[in-house]
């Protein structure tokens, strides 16, 4: 295992490497995510942001080797830092990585809990299924934590997932996600079902435990405005596929694939010039958009050349840090 | 000229017994607005405020405790049903969810030939040519093709255009105001400001007033910039002015939480120097009826505050505040 773990170098917290998932349905099978490559940097925070059924979900629930059924992971490796690959490691060594390398935070946290136990419960179900010998320190760490983000500890852990408000749910959620020490936080759209406000005093609590823990953050989101705000990186999904990964900042102000300009000109923002806002044509990828051969995102695109049509353009480096599928990545109007 | 005057509107709402009792929900709290002929107005607030309750009594699918809503100048929830039918008619509430606002079993002909038929009896003389005209009419106006579209069944369509066959449906019967509650908030980001593009040109086009419910403070900033926002909070109005004033200058300390939460991208905007975060959650319960219903919340609140409940007051914009007090928490757009 250790030859395995050379192969990723220290600055690499979880290394997908040809992934493939599809889903399985009597038509065939649809591919999901397809052919990605991507090295969640440690210490950062990732964003990867797409449509509803880009597959970003799918992705990650690939890289804790969790893809529900049908859905099945067809080829590639996932190399996790301190663990291996993902995808070769036995049913208990993988179950025993989930929570105490990878913690993960649900979309719908009160879907994630469980309805006829008291949270307090729930922490020791996780300590025992997970061999934690020291069960007290465990609910005290579970107390710390609840208390950091802005909770009332003694009420939350004694009550029901029902006596507890959306919000407060999902912050539960980041404590389950955390109180194994996990060291890569993955948030599926942890955000998208609360209130603003409770919205943006999650996203500082993420913030800044992130920064105190030293984390590996994962955010995933279809809004451009939680990832601009909060990530350091940013995966940009299509159809499955990576379309474009870099550095937030420069993403945001010089975006190169068409898909992401598209995107970030199709958000109305609170200031500027609000007509500078224009919607992003076409319809979004259906089934027969993965059967084609060429780009996924061809038949919206405005720079689409009768080559785009043709094949599928992989995704390149074309600054350092910086990655692009496109052909046309350098003639943009 | 004014379309639609909403004068001093309450709904209380009351729980069933149980062992603590009744309990009142004030819903609204005398709440007034107009909206102009062909304007827009947009209402923000949290889940719970109240806004979502506005829009349906406006729509006449809620009665009201007290207060009237005029349009015309005819009280829509004092009127004889013969005269109550025709005004429902001109109010369109356009609903959030397009995925069930749409009967999955009929196709999108069916959905619209529905109120074409009522309508062609109203109209006499109309044959069944006029309905086919009106129902391809109505879809290439909200962008959708007529051939394309009719005889596909709702679970064929993306969310962007189930919501604008939603949006055909409620335009097949000629109405004068339309009440869209959070009608893109389930639609995704790519096809969002499309919709929202097309109720603003509807606005233009066809001279509807428009009433746009949303949490969105960005997308009231696109549909309705040249309107006036209402920020809503436990039933009240707490801000009100025109658009862009609201969003550039917000007095109240809860427009300032609001838009002090609208998550700032980084590189091309920069935070407002005095944003600020609120901890605590919007709650029904242990509401006292005495002072600012926001002080509780309130990192400015005074112990005054707790003590009287502020009027809204001012001349066009107009805040509920004790201390209103302009502070810079709105993003910048950078060069």
């Amino acid at each position: 295992m250790n030859a395995e773990l050379q192969l990723i170098d220290a600055q690499t917290a979880v290394q997908v490497r040809g992934l493939n998932v599809v889903y399985e349905t009597t038509q065939g099978d649809i591919p999901a995510v397809q052919n990605v490559n991507l090295d969640i940097r440690k210490g950062q925070i990732t964003g990867i942001i797409g449509e509803s059924g880009s597959g970003k979900s799918t992705l990650v629930m690939a890289m804790m080797n969790a893809v529900a059924k049908p859905g099945r992971v067809a080829s590639g490796s996932i190399e996790v830092s301190g663990v291996g690959d993902m995808m070769k490691l036995s049913t208990e060594q993988q179950r025993r990585a989930r929570s105490t390398e990878l913690g993960l935070v649900f979309q719908a946290a009160q879907n994630s809990l469980n309805p006829l136990r008291r949270i307090g419960h729930q922490v020791l179900d996780l300590g025992r299924s997970h061999g934690v010998k020291d069960l007290r320190a465990l609910l005290r760490k579970a107390k710390d934590l609840l208390e950091r983000l802005g909770l009332d500890a003694d009420r939350v852990l004694t009550a029901y997932q029902h006596e507890l408000s959306g919000g407060m749910r999902q912050r539960v959620g980041i404590m389950f996600a955390l109180v194994l020490d996990a060291k890569v936080v993955i948030l599926d759209e942890a955000t998208t079902a609360l209130d603003m406000l409770s919205q943006a005093s999650v996203l500082q609590i993420v913030r800044e435990l992130h920064e105190e823990r030293g984390l590996t953050t994962i955010l995933i989101t279809h809004d451009m405005g939680v990832v601009g705000d909060l990530a350091d990186r940013v995966v940009v999904m299509y159809a499955g596929c990576i379309v474009e990964e870099g550095v937030t900042q420069e993403v945001l102000t010089s975006p190169k694939h068409p898909y992401t300009r598209g995107l970030i000109r199709a958000i109305p923002r609170i200031s500027g010039d609000i007509d500078k806002a224009v919607p992003l044509s076409g319809s979004p990828p259906d089934m027969n958009t993965y059967k084609q051969p060429g780009c996924l995102f061809a038949d919206r695109c405005p720079l689409a050349a009768p080559e785009c049509q043709q094949s599928r353009p992989p995704l390149l480096e074309v600054e350092t840090g910086r990655h692009v599928a496109c052909f046309r990545v350098n003639d943009h109007a | 000229m004014t379309m639609l005057e909403v004068k001093n509107l309450k709904r209380t709402f009351t729980t069933k017994d149980n062992m603590f009792g009744r309990r009142e929900v004030k819903a609204v709290r005398d709440v007034s607005f107009t909206i102009p002929d062909g304007g827009v107005i947009s209402f923000i607030g949290e889940s719970g405020c109240g806004k979502t309750t506005i829009g349906r009594i406006v729509a006449g699918l809620e009665t009201p405790t007290d207060g009237t809503v005029l349009l015309d100048g005819i009280d829509i929830h004092r009127a004889n049903p013969k005269e109550r039918r025709e005004l429902m008619r001109q109010i369109q509430l356009i609903q959030q969810d397009p995925y069930q606002a749409l009967n999955p079993a009929h196709t999108i002909e069916e959905a619209l030939a529905q109120p074409l038929r009522l309508m062609a009896k109203r109209k006499a003389g109309v044959s069944n040519a006029w309905i086919q005209d009106r129902m391809a009419e109505v879809l290439s106006l909200v962008g959708l093709d007529p051939a394309a579209i009719l005889y596909k069944y709702p679970h064929m369509l993306s969310g962007g255009q189930r919501q604008r066959v939603v949006i055909a449906r409620a335009l097949t019967v000629e109405p004068k105001v339309l009440v869209a509650d959070e009608a893109v908030s389930m639609i995704d980001v790519s096809l969002r400001l499309g919709v929202l593009h097309l109720l603003r040109n509807l606005r233009e086009k066809l001279n509807i007033s428009v009433l746009f419910i949303t949490h969105d403070v960005a997308a009231s900033r696109y549909l309705g910039r040249d309107g006036k926002v209402f920020v809503i909070y436990k039933g009240m109005i707490v801000e009100e002015g025109a658009t862009d004033t609201v969003i550039n200058g917000p007095t109240h300390p809860y427009t300032q939480a609001l838009l002090s939460a609208v998550p700032v991208l980084k590189g091309l905007e920069v935070p407002g120097s005095q944003r600020f975060y609120v901890e605590k959650e919007l709650s029904q319960d242990g509401l006292s009826e005495e002072g600012c219903l926001f002080a509780s919340r309130c990192p400015f609140a005074t112990a005054e505050c707790r003590r009287q409940l502020p009027p809204l007051a001012g001349d066009s914009h107009k805040s509920a505040c004790l201390y209103p007090y302009e502070r810079q928490v709105t993003a910048r757009m950078l060069d």
